[in-house]
């Protein structure tokens, strides 16, 4: 579209025009031709090279051969599989664990325990700009494959170790998983419902973030430093470089203030529920009635909640008008410096719960709209899959795969105008692509191939 | 500036428990073993950091956010690699600086230049970065940002959906004064689309709509409901996403283009990215993902259940680490041991995903884990090579042995704010790690240097714009 048009046009309907979805793949990649590299398994490693394939580059996810890595036998329930694991493997699935982790990625299985296995993973690092590794700490420098042997073939290479603990200090030789670095980084500690005795109404134990988070954002947070590092290499020093993320550490980077404010004052942070410990109205009301009642689901048919929030004086004054429960407490309130006060939250959103007894979200919603009051209902997963909204922003889509069909899959976390990512597969069995990854980067022929795979090596 | 040392502030002692020496920490170890943590300890140690060179220092980064963390933790990534960061603040400053918990201002924290006092929140999101103010809301204000961004890398913004637009400082105008610049937004839903934000919306608006409130927490049957997380992760996880949508620009524009773009995050689109298989399990049979408290519904075992001193985390799915825990358990109580591995339903991996196989698990485990605390759990699992670990408190966190040694917790002796410990960059690096200079500054500390650097203002220019409240 002509620069004109552009600048016509109202606000929105530019960001429509420049983040259009339907164009994405009229557009360049950030990075065309980079390659990248994926030995990892679980959650941290595959999410941190995902973030790269969808940026671009080409990456080969290395498995062990047949099964591949133990995230693909992991899924809720044991009951959900995207068939089948592998050529040798046909009648058993790959398990939904495996799902937001490897998407666009080329998968080639390699036995790293044997030398020949040892050769062709050197062949792809002297090609390779970037690899994300999270074996335990040492063992891929044991096997010959580490940053220190890669850095000898190819100097320009961007090597990031990913882990729990980090590979050196008293904790080294820990294993780690995603909720144990949340519980020992401290974000178990001030999450979930209050102790009892605390002045909040409802009560519970220290709660994970039921998503994998330590892993999967921890991922992000290695992949920063990677496109850091690629900036580093292409525009200033022309080497390459070596990262260690600890996920334990990372849960500690994002727990706001409480580090600083216990060594200070000896203040140690506790849960405050829904509620907000900084501002208020700015809380999750309990409604009293389902907007599902006659579900078969029983999560469908539990009463609703929402956000509203009206942290500042006048949004306070406002929400007064509009909730009539909360005129007792309007003027002693008033201010924000009172009304952020625990005894204070206690009262004002008990008075807020009081008055959506007989509401459901969906109604509180419309009422907080129509004052133009900042609200957000808590969706379930099936609430938010079906708001035009994400899918008019490809953050959530349908995937036509190329081995599964159709797959509703999640979409993009950012909208770059000129270079946007994308998402082309959700992932292909272990091994789908031995013959291209082999032909391409190790150069050898049909019959080398299939003498390594008779031999178990790929 | 007024004569006072950091040993003025008042701070209480850190370590309580000093520092593990490396003697300590590889006692026992041979040469051949110790040789590759003392590798990485060489290479990639905290105290060498100021030996090496930032990776994008050459990057100058305007960061015009407010009410919010999202912008500033996105600006923080790029601080902490080197970045000149430039928060250009209201006059007053961003009200975020001003936010402590439950407006309790006796644990806020004061600079001993102004004595301005800053919540912790923020200080901690303050890193290497300079303060400016500029009000946006008059035009020569406006006038004068546009002057910043000539030279400008990046700009970082959270202004209500086609704010700076509506004032002439949105991309469309501002990359025609510098069509080099990446220009980031940063919000909950979006500033486009039928669910656009409204003027200021927060974390944890994102939260709820993304389906991570509704997932988190106990089932109702345990007494349960929906759950926020304790953080504005939102805020967290949208401004990484920011961030690396930011680099990527970067990286085409300084390799391929020479142009910026126009990118966008938000905290609910960050939080659905990340929502492990929540969409593929709807996709496939309708299946809304429900809340499983401190369980997996994958994994079994993996979860934190209560103990003697609070809570433990034990994890291990498949049959090897399964063995173990239960040989762990049956050291002091055989009979758990034997109830579980004799127990027909529990022998394959598969079996023991079902919820009531769940309850059967961790109700024997709990009956060791309570005559067992947080240390006594985490030791005897540990000798097994199980992954473990306590639920730990700010106070435990700050004192971890792990921690410290690493420098995962950090004691910084700033010149403004004394001894304040704080969490690092998590990234650490071989030859051009991230760091921490300085803590913050005070609203506008630097307008005085700012306003001569980059405009080359005068006293008198400086003190009119003061005066007018332009600045």
């Amino acid at each position: 579209m002509a620069q004109k048009d552009l600048k016509a046009m109202s606000f929105e309907e530019y960001c429509r025009t420049v983040f259009d979805a339907k164009k994405i793949f009229e557009k360049p990649e950030a990075f065309k031709g980079y390659t990248a590299i994926s030995t990892t398994q679980y959650i941290l490693g595959p999410s941190c090279a995902n973030y790269f394939a969808e940026l671009g580059m080409e990456t080969i996810k290395i498995e062990l051969p047949r099964r591949g890595e133990p995230m693909r036998h992991t899924t809720p329930y044991n009951e959900p599989f995207l068939y089948p694991l592998s050529k040798q493997m046909p009648d058993k699935g790959t398990g939904l664990g495996f799902f937001g982790a490897n998407h666009n990625e080329y998968f080639l299985a390699v036995d790293f325990h044997k030398p020949e296995g040892v050769e062709i993973v050197h062949r792809i690092q002297a090609k390779t700009d970037i690899q994300a590794e999270n074996y335990r700490p040492g063992t891929f420098d044991r096997w010959g494959i580490g940053y220190r042997q890669a850095a000898k073939i190819n100097p320009r290479l961007i090597y990031i170790w990913m882990g729990g603990f980090g590979g050196w200090g008293p904790g080294r030789v820990r294993a780690s998983y995603d909720i144990l670095g949340q519980a020992q980084g401290g974000t178990f500690s001030i999450t979930g419902m209050p102790g009892p005795g605390q002045g909040h109404p409802a009560v519970g134990l220290p709660s994970k973030h039921t998503i994998w988070l330590a892993d999967y954002w921890g991922g992000m947070m290695g992949c920063f430093a990677g496109l850091a590092a690629l900036w580093w290499r292409d525009n200033i020093s022309g080497t390459g470089e070596f990262i260690e993320y600890s996920q334990v550490h990372g849960a500690t980077r994002i727990i706001e203030g409480t580090i600083p404010l216990f060594a200070r004052y000896g203040v140690v942070a506790q849960r405050w529920g829904n509620w907000d410990r900084q501002l208020c109205v700015h809380g999750i009301v309990q409604c009293g009635k389902p907007s599902y009642p006659g579900s078969k689901i029983p999560l469908e048919a539990e009463p609703g909640q929402i956000l509203i929030s009206a942290p500042e004086d006048g949004d306070f004054a406002k929400l007064c008008q509009v909730i009539p429960n909360l005129k007792a407490v309007a003027s002693k309130y008033a201010k924000y410096d009172d009304r952020v006060q625990p005894k204070a939250q206690s009262e004002i959103y008990t008075a807020m719960e009081e008055w959506a007894k007989d509401k459901t979200k969906e109604e509180v919603w419309q009422i907080m709209e129509k004052n133009e009051i900042n609200s957000q209902p808590v969706w379930s997963n099936k609430e938010c899959s079906q708001q035009e909204h994400f899918h008019l922003r490809d953050e959530m889509h349908w995937l036509d795969d190329p081995y599964f069909g159709d797959v509703l899959s999640q979409g993009l976390a950012y909208h770059l105008s000129d270079t946007p990512a994308r998402h082309r597969w959700v992932f292909k069995p272990v091994g789908a692509d031995n013959e291209y990854i082999l032909q391409k980067y190790c150069g050898y022929g049909l019959d080398q191939i299939r003498e390594l795979e008779k031999n178990d090596i790929i | 500036m007024a004569e006072i040392k950091s040993s003025d502030i008042p701070v209480l002692p850190w370590p309580a428990v000093p520092l593990m020496t490396p003697d300590e920490v590889y006692k026992g170890l041979s040469e051949a073993a110790r040789e590759y943590p003392n590798w990485l300890e060489a290479n990639v140690h905290w105290r060498d950091v100021g030996k090496k060179p930032e990776k994008l220092s050459r990057l100058r980064i305007l960061d015009v956010t407010m009410k919010s963390m999202g912008g500033h933790w996105c600006t923080s990534l790029f601080a902490e690699h080197g970045a000149e960061v430039i928060m250009v603040e209201p006059p007053g400053g961003d009200p975020t600086r001003r936010l402590t918990p439950f407006n309790r201002k006796e644990w806020m924290f004061k600079d001993n230049v102004t004595g301005e006092a800053m919540g912790a929140n923020f200080l901690h999101e303050c890193r290497n970065k300079f303060s400016m103010t500029l009000n946006l809301e008059t035009a020569e204000g406006r006038e004068l940002l546009k002057k910043l961004v000539v030279d400008a890398d990046i700009l970082v913004e959270n202004y209500p959906p086609g704010q700076f637009d509506a004032w002439g400082i949105g991309y469309r105008q501002l990359s025609e004064i510098n069509p080099r610049l990446v220009y980031g937004w940063i919000g909950q839903r979006g500033q486009w689309g039928p669910l656009k934000d409204r003027p200021w919306m927060y974390d944890p608006t994102g939260q709820n709509a993304c389906g991570f409130t509704h997932g988190t927490g106990a089932p109702a049957a345990f007494g349960g409901r929906p759950t926020r997380s304790g953080m504005w992760v939102c805020d967290y996880v949208g401004g990484t996403c920011l961030a690396n949508g930011i680099m990527a620009a970067l990286n085409y524009r300084d390799r391929v283009s020479g142009r910026g773009q126009f990118v966008e995050a938000t905290g609910a689109a960050g939080i659905m990215r990340i929502i492990d298989y929540n969409w593929g399990w709807q996709g496939m049979d309708g299946s809304i993902r429900p809340r499983f408290g401190n369980w997996d519904l994958a994994i079994n075992i993996y979860a934190v259940n209560p103990c003697k001193d609070g809570q433990i985390m034990v994890g291990g799915g498949h049959d090897r680490l399964w063995y173990r825990i239960w040989k762990t358990v049956g050291k002091d109580r055989p009979e758990l041991e034997q109830h579980i591995v004799e127990d027909p339903a529990l022998k394959v991996v598969v079996d023991r995903l079902p919820f009531y196989a769940q309850v059967e698990t961790y109700t024997t485990l709990s009956e060791w884990f309570k005559d067992n605390s947080r240390l006594e759990a985490e030791t005897k699992l540990q000798a097994e090579e199980v992954a473990s670990g306590g639920v730990t408190f700010a106070d435990e966190v700050a004192e971890f042995p792990h921690f410290k040694y690493r420098g995962h917790v950090l004691q910084v002796d700033d010149l403004m704010y004394g001894k304040v410990v704080v969490s690092p960059p998590s990234q650490l690096a071989q030859k051009a790690p991230p760091r921490i200079k300085w803590l913050g500054r005070p609203t506008g500390f630097d307008n005085e240097e700012i306003y001569r650097k980059y405009f080359g203002f005068k006293k008198d220019e400086i003190d009119a714009l003061k005066k007018k409240g332009t600045i």
